[in-house]
């Protein structure tokens, strides 16, 4: 067993998980999205994409390109979110939170992406 | 792969499939080079990883605390800090910028909170920067930097350039004389320290320059063998094996290139034979060639000297060396062997003497210190016409000459000098022949590339005898004095010499009628041509009834007038008209027609 691999693996999975509790629930309802989730998503998101630097093969390539993705969509919807709660008149409303939301949906299309590359990588490398 | 005759038709036909294939083997050469650039900056990436994750965690903590600490407002109402709060309160906390406590003054609680996370940014700033500084100064990263930088620079030349590999003395004096021709040079040496001499010495030109071993072939490619614009690769590395390597490289990945290699080996130089037909510049031999001619024939010698010293150069004194008599040659290495080769061949007696030579079969050899007196009163110094101190300490060089000239001062004196730093002890000593190996190279490389023309002469010079020399010394004097002023080749094509074309085609252009002052042809133009050059064919000074063709090469030495004259007639038609047959004829197309010029005479006014 590799210690560096355990790490590697628990950010990956940690990343889409945190990433799925948030999206999960009505898309404008603001009281079933908590915020305490979407940051944690966007800290665990970083870290998995600085295990990430410096893997010169194709798939860590990228593995790298769709953890950029993840986080970019997801530092869109704090964007977003510190908008609605700090700037805006009408606050955190139905169609702020929905856009939150679907942001951080996509994100968590590449984070499943991101998933599905490292199972792949771990079946492939058990039978080569 | 199953026809026979398929393969010996593919076999016979495909030699343009194998340039092809050469071709891009060359390419792979340098891109392996450059992605293992690439992969050292990657690596080196990997290193920030820890740094940026710690710094990453320590945000993450401090902001999630400020968030969940209750807090109150100035009405004193419960209240907590929102995200976008808390993130730009350490934001500009933890860079030590620190606007005071917003939005509302803390309680006791979050005070708490942030003195614990102010400790925790500052080391984890201090440790990202830290990483982020070491990593600048590591030595991989910063020569990947280095190669890359130099990659781009190379790929980038489009004028022709030298590639020279070994940048030591004789590699600095051949780079600046290139560099003073205006052209360009591409270095390559192991060690660092003459790479960063590069930025202090006072080029016109940029010159890229990249630490290395050039044995590598890799590293050749990326200094521009695969460039289509290299147009020589000279090498010059005091390690004859490397020097090998780079004519081997050269041969094998760009046969078609010009390739010289500093040698003193003769071993190694048949080696490098055996690679096309690399330039080999012994500096050892070449010395004792030319020890050889200033004993046989002191003319011919004074001509080589005073035009390789290039423009400027003065006519040295005629020597009057000893024709016979007995030499002693101290110090027996590589150079004190070919000296005693060569006076022997010329039929003169040697006596060697050396502290330890390695083979004692020379019948001549005198084993002891040559710097002392005793050894030298042994040797009968008194009684020799001529010494060699040939040793490769400058010191005992020095005190030889020095003790040689106070027991005989008609003694014909050869010296070698090894630094640089010695010249001027050297040049106060009245030394007959001085050898400076790097400069001799340099100078050797230097006529090679710049004027081959200079270069072919200087090497069949010598075979006309002494009689030869001294005639076309007397010329060149009469005419320009005995100071060489300009050294210029004229090529006879259309391009070059555009009004000689029809005047050449006639097959009674004489080289005499040429040379004549287009404002007075009865004076004769202040230059002597030095060779004619014909379908690789040479004639050395040719006379003025020579009857010159198309496509001829000229080398002539005179005056920066003639050369500006001559000029004129080139390109000139009507000038032409009045050197060759003088007859004014019209410059003008209009005035031509007027005058009704016979369109027979006007063949050369095309």
């Amino acid at each position: 067993m590799n210690l560096e691999k355990v790490v590697f693996g628990f950010f990956v999975v940690l990343a889409a998980t945190l990433n799925f509790g948030f999206f999960i629930g009505d898309i404008d309802d603001p009281v079933l999205h908590n915020p305490y989730e979407l940051f944690a998503a966007v800290v665990v998101n970083l870290i998995a994409t600085v295990l990430k630097f410096g893997d010169r093969t194709q798939i860590g390539a990228f593995h790298l390109a769709t953890s950029l993705v993840a986080v970019l969509q997801l530092v869109a919807a704090a964007l977003a979110y510190g908008y609605a709660e700090y700037v805006s008149t009408a606050g955190m409303d139905a169609g702020w939170t929905a856009s939150v939301v679907s942001l951080s949906g996509g994100a968590l299309l590449a984070n499943l992406v991101s998933v599905v590359l490292l199972v792949v990588e771990t079946a492939s490398f058990h039978r080569g | 792969m199953g026809n026979p005759l398929l393969l010996i038709w593919k076999s016979l036909f495909d030699t343009e499939d194998d340039e092809r294939r050469d071709r891009r083997a060359t390419l792979r050469v340098a891109a392996a080079s450059s992605a293992q650039a690439t992969a050292t900056i990657f690596l080196i990436l990997r290193r920030m990883r820890t740094p940026l994750i710690v710094l990453i965690v320590i945000f993450a903590v401090s902001v999630l605390g400020l968030t969940l600490i209750p807090g109150v407002d100035p009405a004193g109402r419960p209240t907590r800090m929102g995200f976008f709060d808390a993130f730009y309160f350490m934001s500009y906390t933890a860079s030590t910028i620190g606007f005071g406590e917003l939005p509302y003054p803390f309680t006791y609680s979050q005070r708490m909170w942030v003195t614990i996370s102010i400790y925790l940014t500052v080391i984890g700033w201090a440790y990202a920067i830290g990483s982020l500084l070491a990593l600048l100064q590591d030595r991989a990263f910063r020569s990947a930097l280095a190669l890359q930088h130099f990659s781009r620079k190379v790929s980038r030349l489009r004028e022709p350039f030298v590639l020279i590999a070994g940048y030591g003395q004789t590699g600095e004096l051949l780079g600046h004389s290139l560099d003073e021709l205006g052209r360009r040079i591409v270095v390559l040496d192991k060690v660092a320290d003459r790479i960063d001499g590069l930025e202090q010495d006072s080029y016109h030109a940029d010159v890229p320059g990249l630490t290395a071993d050039a044995r590598d072939p890799g590293h050749l490619a990326v200094a521009g063998l695969d460039h289509p614009s290299c147009e020589a690769v000279v090498a010059l590395t005091d390690d004859e094996e490397a020097n090998l390597a780079i004519v081997m490289a050269a041969a094998l990945l760009r046969p078609e290139l010009p390739v010289i290699a500093r040698v003193t080996s003769r071993v190694l130089a048949e080696r490098m034979q055996a690679f096309g037909n690399p330039g080999l510049v012994n500096p050892f031999d070449r010395f004792g060639d030319h020890l050889r001619l200033a004993l046989r024939a002191p003319a011919s010698y004074q001509l080589l000297t005073w035009l390789e010293s290039g423009p400027g150069g003065e006519l040295g004194a005629r020597g009057t060396p000893p024709r016979d008599g007995r030499w002693v040659v101290c110090g027996y290495g590589r150079m004190g062997r070919e000296l005693t080769t060569d006076l022997r061949a010329a039929g003169l007696e040697v006596t060697v003497i050396d502290d330890s030579p390695e083979d004692v079969d020379d019948p001549g050899l005198l084993v002891g210190d040559g710097s002392d007196p005793w050894t030298l009163a042994q040797a009968d110094l008194d009684r020799a016409v001529g010494l060699v101190a040939g040793t490769d300490n400058d010191t005992t060089n020095l005190s030889l000459v020095a003790a040689a000239r106070r027991s005989t001062s008609s003694l014909f004196i050869a010296a070698r000098q090894n630094r640089p730093a010695s010249a001027p002890l050297f040049a106060s000593m009245r030394i007959d022949a001085r050898l400076v190996p790097s400069e001799l190279i340099a100078h050797e490389v230097y006529a090679q590339l710049s004027t081959p023309l200079l270069w072919r002469f200087l090497r069949e010079m010598p075979a006309r005898g002494d009689a030869w020399a001294a005639a076309l010394i007397d010329r060149l004097t009469q005419m320009c004095g005995t100071r060489l002023q300009a050294m210029w080749k004229v090529r006879l094509t259309r391009t070059e010499a555009p009004a000689l074309a029809g005047w050449l085609a006639s097959g009674s252009a004489r080289l005499g009628d040429l040379l004549r002052n287009p404002e007075d042809r009865e004076e004769h133009l202040h230059a002597v041509p030095l060779m004619v050059l014909r379908d690789g064919e040479v004639t050395l000074a040719p006379e003025g009834d020579f009857v010159l063709a198309p496509g001829d090469e000229l080398l002539l030495a005179g005056r920066p007038g003639a050369r500006r004259a001559l000029g004129t007639t080139l390109l000139v038609p009507s000038v032409l008209e009045y050197v060759v047959h003088d007859r004014r004829v019209p410059a003008s197309w209009i005035w031509r027609k007027l005058t009704r010029t016979p369109v027979a005479d006007a063949t050369s006014l095309r």
